[in-house]
């Protein structure tokens, strides 16, 4: 009963989507000719780059080129983004007012500023304080913007922990850091892996945001190829499936990280 | 050997009221004695039990194990811990390890003890409370009364010279009960000095030097397990053996 109702409901979304494409692409007059068969070259090509490197092999197109900055630059961040992360988190819980006060204010900073405003800033003023090249920039802004949200994540494992773990560390006489590291945080980490993993598919996709200071990632890369050839809906539709192929990978890695921990449940 | 002086402890609750655990708490245990504490719920006996490893911070006296206050600034209150095993009642088990890691680890990183040593004590302390099969599995897959005798082992991997157990056998289903206050008989037998928070009567009676029962932060009455069982004298202590016994 629920089930057919349930799937008469997601046939008629369905419908409706199907009878709005065709109407968009008939009715209202816009007549547009897909070019898919340029898309593969953008992605690999078999040929000579320029007079300059004339060997034919192999070559990766510019959307190829372009994902490999995208993950380059997430992986970056997402390694900074935990460092970061977990000690702002740790910070949080600290008895001590001024390290939990400045945490504190971080997080909020960062979570409460929009993340395209945050790059600018790291790229036009601090990034030319330092001289900090595009990716350092780009990098630095997502790794701090991941920080902020995955403080909170460890902060609230950590606290989902009960105290007795805390207590029977401390009896045996380790110290408190000791007892973080071998005690509280595995099992706390654990925990958090699902919000986490949440938090860098979504830094992935972020991640696109860091083409307006012109790092050449994925999402740049799709721009200009549209402004070159006008294939637009090719082009970030193929966009769209790479970001998909990288959050998709990590979504299951991540599944896979779970299940591999869940033995000691 | 442990000497409280005067303690004061009160709690505050989430909403400001005032809960005084320890009152003018004054008390000597010797080496290898084995003292029982019984009392009702909120009466303190888990905070003098905290107390005594300084897991609570006190608001004044003294606490003084074998010469050293333990509450002084210049204390290193985590060489001290290493002294003083703890059995709590929800055993808190680390869940991510081996019963065997469990045993093992705190030798490590605090004994700092090999692999290789520190398993070796394991494996005989996990003998001892006869659960050495269970040495490869996780707490999940053992009974409460398994837990509880790991935990024992934990601590007592750690050669302390007091043991405490914080109603160790109150969370356990009563057919667990007896395996665990075997352990603990066990260790009294071998001169353990202990500080034992139970209502076991039976524990109390076959291993016990001293049977303290405390009310309010405070003392009412203290005497051998037998002065409890055949003539005790406050009306409290009384009323409270009436309902446990």
């Amino acid at each position: 009963m629920t089930f057919n109702r349930r799937s008469l409901i997601t046939l008629c979304i369905l419908a409706i989507i199907a009878a709005s494409v065709y109407y968009f692409f008939t009715r209202r007059g816009i007549t547009y000719i897909w070019h898919w068969e340029k898309i593969p070259e953008m992605v690999f090509y078999h040929g000579s780059k320029s007079a300059d490197d004339p060997v034919v092999r192999l070559r990766m197109g510019v959307l190829m080129i372009g994902f490999m900055l995208t993950l380059k630059i997430s992986i970056v961040s997402i390694f900074f983004g935990i460092i970061i992360g977990t000690i702002v988190g740790i910070c949080r819980l600290s008895h001590e007012p001024v390290t939990r006060g400045l945490s504190a204010a971080y997080v909020e900073l960062i979570r409460n500023t929009p993340l395209l405003v945050q790059i600018y800033i790291i790229y036009f003023f601090v990034g030319s304080m330092l001289r900090l090249s595009a990716f350092a920039a780009g990098t630095a802004a997502l790794s701090i913007f991941a920080g902020a949200y995955v403080a909170e994540i460890v902060r609230a494992g950590i606290q989902s922990i009960h105290k007795g773990q805390m207590e029977a560390s401390r009896s045996l006489g380790m110290t408190y850091a000791e007892a973080m590291r071998h005690v509280i945080l595995p099992q706390a980490f654990k925990r958090i892996i699902p919000p986490l993993a949440g938090q860098f598919i979504s830094l992935i996709k972020d991640s696109s945001l860091v083409s307006v200071i012109a790092l050449a990632d994925l999402m740049f890369q799709g721009q200009q190829a549209v402004a070159r050839t006008y294939h637009a809906f090719e082009i970030y539709f193929t966009v769209a499936f790479l970001y998909l192929v990288m959050t998709f990978t990590l979504s299951m890695a991540t599944q896979y990280i779970e299940r591999r921990l869940a033995i000691s449940d | 050997m442990i000497d409280f002086r005067h303690v004061y402890k009160t709690f505050r609750t989430p909403d400001r009221r005032e809960v005084k655990a320890l009152v003018d708490f004054s008390t000597q245990i010797n080496k290898g004695e084995v003292v029982v504490i019984i009392g009702p719920s909120g009466s303190g006996k888990s905070t003098f039990l905290r107390c005594l490893n300084r897991l609570e911070e006190i608001d004044s006296g003294e606490i003084i194990i074998d010469g050293v206050n333990i509450y002084d600034k210049d204390v290193n209150i985590n060489k001290i811990r290493e002294e003083i095993g703890m059995v709590f009642q929800l055993f808190n088990l680390f869940p991510h390890k081996t019963v065997l890691d469990n045993v093992t680890l705190a030798q490590q990183v605090v004994r700092k003890r090999t692999k290789e040593e520190s398993t070796e004590i394991a494996r005989q302390l996990l003998h001892k409370v006869g659960i050495l099969e269970k040495e490869n599995v996780y707490q999940s897959q053992l009974s409460g009364g398994q837990q509880q005798r790991v935990a024992i082992a934990r601590a007592l991997a750690m050669r302390p010279k007091i043991m405490m157990f914080d109603e160790a056998t109150s969370a356990l289903d009563p057919e667990m009960i007896g395996e665990v206050l075997d352990v603990m008989k066990t260790l009294a037998r071998e001169g353990m000095t202990m500080v034992v928070v139970t209502h076991e009567m039976g524990f109390a009676r076959e291993v016990s030097d001293r049977v303290v029962f405390m009310d309010e932060g405070q003392i009412v009455e203290e005497g051998t397990a037998e002065h409890f069982f055949t003539n005790p004298i406050h009306e409290r202590t009384k009323l409270f053996l009436s309902q446990i016994l």
